[in-house]
């Protein structure tokens, strides 16, 4: 455990009375002034992740640590922990101030201290001047800045964002993502944001946990996770992608549908069985006898950015395209892409295996 | 809302006139001077002074609002942790037993809950009088103040007491500055209620009151029976307005609060 861990789980199981089991035997270890998100699909695990570390619920086998600690049985109101809820949990027969004050109240802090930082709290969330309003006169967003201020203002040392996102309009949850990510770095404090999804999760981390069914699948940055998915799961969570069985004939050659490509894999067995993943924006629209393999447009999609192409090849795998350009639908047109653009999963790869993996292709001298 | 259909306004002035028509009936009469209910002579406050002169009716009266303060202070106390108490209760099956046995109370005949308490209270040994009727008031009122707060508990949200713990509120914290602050309404209409019922109820205290203690329906009751008297106009008229004038307060009460809600 590092200078810098300031929660670690060891191996943390819970399952409840009838029986089922929300989280495997979780073993991870967050550092301090970070910006985590534990991503997953509902089910999977991650609010159960962030209730234990909250202390709302105890784990069932496993220990908990916080800051070298153990504190597998501290209560919630001892721990230096606030949550930002989904519902943001505000009190409504308080107001903004008295919603802010409420922690501070508590632990019977001096009124002047109390203004003073209700005030600053309000102030780091854009809600100067707000605090004699009624919950009740707020929108969701000012609803959810009240939330925040109000795990803020007690200084804790991690602060638990669960979701708390999901129920703001697109507009407005685009904005409150660069205002998290912000008050994050200003405040310098551990964030773990819970949420279910992939852009959110991809904004604004320093490092993403995936989670699925009580298991961690894969955690890295945002750009690993994205660009070196380790498995089917984790490539068809995070982003659009066409993955497509294929085998590894020898390094750097892999085939999809019998057919050769260049790649820049190695390592692996000859013959291995494979996944591919080709992200749609890294296929490129072009003519029938300059693309790589033929395909047939099925349909097409406007996106705003760009047209989203659903093609079929000859086999009958379906390839997901991004392209800036038109194209007819029931035409035939080629696809392209640089070697680059293949990325191999194995199959039932664990971690560190994979992490090893892509690490031995940075020490090789022939690569690129 | 929608617009009523003329049939419908008929009908629903029907209802209200068939309801209201002899309470009107006998406070029109509680201003007849003349002596009977059959004839209106002209009009007189008489028998409104004949109350407030009657020492022995001011008791009583005095006797039925502190009956009915006390008994709806006390089960509103005692309901409300019972709401508390049912709602925390984690087995399902249990807490709806529960619920369901507060509910038969409310439903059930108040001539066998009378009954019932006057072998109880003879047996333990209690003196039939003002305390016998405040423990059946107050007995009586507990489910209705568990039914009127229960609501309000039901809507609070879990995570409200999950964020109560997370900024360090203890267990005390919690029960005074989250959970009473939220179900106030719910306290208040169940306080409301209850005091209505302690008012209202004839039966219970008929069988449990004792030897010269006496609420005013039980009053009433024998003042009837002894014979036409418009005094017994007067009194109910009385007591038909200062319900009415509960039921608004609570109201506008209401009304204030959901107002708030929607600014």
């Amino acid at each position: 455990m590092s200078e810098n861990t300031i929660i670690s789980f060891d191996n943390v199981s819970k399952s409840y009375s009838d029986g089922t089991v929300v989280l495997k035997n979780v073993s991870f270890e967050l550092e301090r002034g970070k910006f985590y998100t534990l991503l997953g699909p509902s089910g999977c695990g991650k609010t159960t992740i962030l209730r234990l570390i909250a202390g709302f619920i105890e784990a069932t086998q496993g220990d908990i640590f916080f800051n070298g600690k153990k504190i597998n049985h501290v209560p919630a109101n001892e721990r230096q922990v606030n949550t930002v809820f989904q519902d943001y949990a505000l009190f409504p027969h308080l107001n903004v101030f008295e919603n802010v004050a409420f922690g501070l109240r508590i632990q019977k802090i001096s009124e002047t201290d109390i203004k003073r930082r209700v005030e600053e709290a309000l102030k780091f969330v854009n809600l100067i001047g707000y605090g004699v309003r009624e919950i009740q006169e707020m929108s969701g967003g000012q609803r959810q800045r009240v939330a925040i201020a109000r795990a803020i203002v007690n200084d804790p040392e991690i602060i638990l964002l669960d979701e708390p996102l999901s129920a703001l309009d697109l507009k407005l949850r685009t904005e409150m993502q660069y205002e998290l990510r912000e008050l994050q770095q200003r405040l310098g404090k551990t964030f773990i944001f819970v949420t279910h999804d992939q852009e959110e999760a991809l904004a604004m981390s320093d490092e993403i946990f995936v989670l699925n069914e009580g298991n961690i699948e894969q955690s890295g940055t945002p750009v690993d996770i994205y660009d070196e998915p380790i498995n089917r799961f984790v490539a068809d969570f995070i982003g659009e992608s066409n993955i497509i069985s294929g085998i590894m004939e020898q390094d750097f050659v892999v085939s999809i549908n019998g057919k050769p490509f260049e790649c820049v894999d190695q390592g692996l067995n000859p013959h291995e069985k494979i996944d591919i993943v080709i992200r749609p924006e890294d296929l490129e629209v072009t003519t029938v006898d300059k693309g790589k393999f033929v395909v047939t447009v099925d349909s097409q999609l406007f996106r705003g950015v760009h047209y989203e192409l659903s093609t079929y090849d000859e086999a009958g795998n379906e390839w997901l395209v991004h392209s800036l350009k038109q194209a007819d639908v029931g035409a035939k047109i080629g696809l392209n892409f640089d070697p680059e653009a293949i990325h191999i999963m194995r199959l039932n790869e664990s971690e560190e295996d994979f992490d090893a993996r892509l690490e031995s292709y940075g020490e090789d001298p022939d690569e690129k | 809302m929608e617009k009523l259909s003329k049939t419908s306004k008929l009908y629903l002035t029907f209802v209200m006139v068939v309801l209201y028509a002899p309470i009107f009936f006998l406070i029109f009469y509680s201003f007849n001077s003349g002596g009977s209910m059959t004839n209106f002579k002209s009009f007189t406050l008489t028998h409104y002074k004949a109350i407030f002169e009657d020492d022995r009716l001011m008791v009583i009266l005095i006797n039925t609002i502190i009956v009915a303060l006390l008994s709806a202070l006390l089960s509103t106390v005692i309901g409300t942790l019972g709401a508390i108490g049912i709602k925390s209760i984690r087995n399902r099956k249990f807490r709806n037993t529960i619920l369901s046995m507060n509910n038969v109370l409310i439903v059930s005949p108040d001539v066998i809950i009378g009954a019932s308490f006057l072998i109880l209270f003879t047996m333990v040994g209690i003196k039939l009088g003002f305390l016998s009727v405040l423990l059946a008031h107050i007995a009586f009122s507990i489910p209705i103040v568990v039914i009127m707060v229960l609501p309000k508990l039901n809507e609070m949200s879990n995570s409200l007491i999950d964020a109560a713990k997370d900024l360090g509120a203890s267990k005390r914290d919690i029960l005074t500055r989250v959970i009473l602050p939220y179900i106030k309404p719910g306290i208040f209409a169940g306080f409301f209620m209850a005091l209505t019922y302690s008012l209202d109820d004839f039966a219970v205290t008929f069988f449990v009151t004792g030897n010269g203690f006496s609420t005013l329906s039980v009053e009433i009751y024998s003042m009837a029976r002894a014979g036409v008297s418009l005094t017994i106009n007067a009194l109910s008229g009385l007591v038909f307005f200062v319900t009415i004038i509960l039921v608004l307060g609570y109201h506008f009460l209401t009304l204030r609060k959901t107002k708030g809600v929607r600014n």
